[in-house]
């Protein structure tokens, strides 16, 4: 892997040979812890839309489905831990990481239930503001990218330690952008893998052919929602691998520690 | 800054291999020691050694678990409040 100083495009191109090492099993376990969490949010804004402009009458359906996102996310954020640490020893070792990845220290995992629980909690007061979401999804980029830095459990320390990568924060901010467009053309490429299933259904009898063309549609507001709790998961390995390697070269670049290795790169390809 | 030009903090007569990242020191092959991907020195090995194993204060811990339930349990309020408000916006 080369390594190359700290800007958007090498973060996100070591990103993909990042995601490419991890992919197995790694990637295929943060999409298994996550899935749940997504589709329970798909589930939760299909009730939402159901009920309307009454839902304040729904408080006891909402707030059922609002618990039961609250569990799945625990179980999301243990995969994203271990994910995240897969990362970052690919990240330094070049190769796919073994069974080293599942040893997420448990007062990082703690620190990180933290900040990220901070971020959800800042993302649901913030959404009225559209442009103030920005700020607690860079949050949440950022505490995933910095939780292992946390070596024992702490209330303050693990946004001391976020803070300290506020001074790169174009990049984060530039990474937000670049995911939202990133999450759209997965939502398209995902749509047109529904199509172009649903055609090749066609071809092929014993399926209720008709009905899937009704059902896969984009009048069928829950294939939406689960369309887009798809791309989403599809764009969260990498999402993950960019904040790691983001932290990590920042942090190489305030120790000098990216120069040596740039040499021993240089002197090895000489 | 080049760490080829640098002696190792330890033994003056060895080039430098790498750098510690807990204390920036300049170490030669014998010295450096990579754990968990990042490169240490022995000092700060055994001391980070000894902080992992040490047991976290139990008031840390404490703080981070309540605080967490608390911030979980109000993201799941705040999120039914939320989605209240904005179904009766539309």
């Amino acid at each position: 892997m080369i390594h190359t100083p700290l800007s958007t495009t090498t973060v996100l191109d070591e990103a993909a040979d990042v995601v490419s090492m991890t992919a197995a099993p790694w990637a295929g376990l943060l999409i298994a812890t996550v899935l749940p969490y997504r589709f329970l949010q798909a589930l939760f804004l299909d009730q939402l839309l159901e009920v309307g402009s009454t839902a304040a009458q729904y408080g006891n359906l909402l707030g059922g489905t609002a618990n039961m996102i609250v569990a799945a996310i625990l179980l999301a954020l243990w995969g994203r831990a271990v994910y995240a640490r897969a990362c970052r020893l690919a990240l330094a070792r070049g190769t796919a990481p073994g069974r080293e990845a599942w040893r997420v220290r448990p007062a990082a995992l703690a620190c990180y239930v933290l900040t990220a629980s901070t971020a959800m909690l800042a993302g649901y007061i913030s959404i009225f503001t559209i442009f103030g979401f920005v700020v607690p999804v860079i949050l949440a980029g950022m505490a995933i990218g910095t939780f292992e830095l946390n070596e024992r459990a702490g209330v303050i320390a693990p946004f001391a330690i976020i803070f300290r990568y506020t001074k790169r924060v174009a990049i984060p901010f530039v990474l937000v952008f670049v995911f939202f467009c990133a999450t759209i053309v997965a939502l398209l490429n995902l749509a047109a893998a529904f199509e172009l299933g649903k055609w090749l259904t066609g071809a092929v009898g014993g399926f209720d052919a008709p009905n899937w063309q009704r059902l896969f549609t984009a009048g069928n507001r829950r294939y939406l929602l689960i369309l887009v709790a798809g791309a989403l998961v599809i764009v969260e390995p990498f999402w993950i691998a960019a904040h790691v390697i983001f932290v990590r070269k920042a942090g190489a670049e305030e120790s000098g520690d990216d120069l040596r290795t740039w040499f021993d790169e240089l002197r090895r390809t000489a | 800054m080049s760490s080829i030009l640098q002696r190792c903090a330890v033994h003056a007569e060895r080039p430098a291999f790498a750098r510690c990242m807990t204390c920036a020191k300049t170490l030669c092959q014998e010295c450096a020691t990579q754990w968990d991907g990042i490169w240490h020195c022995a000092s700060c090995l055994a001391s980070r050694r000894g902080a992992i194993v040490q047991r976290s204060p139990v008031l840390s811990w404490t703080a981070v678990v309540t605080l967490s339930l608390l911030l979980l349990f109000a993201g799941a309020r705040v999120m039914v409040w939320t989605a209240a408000v904005l179904a009766g916006m539309f």
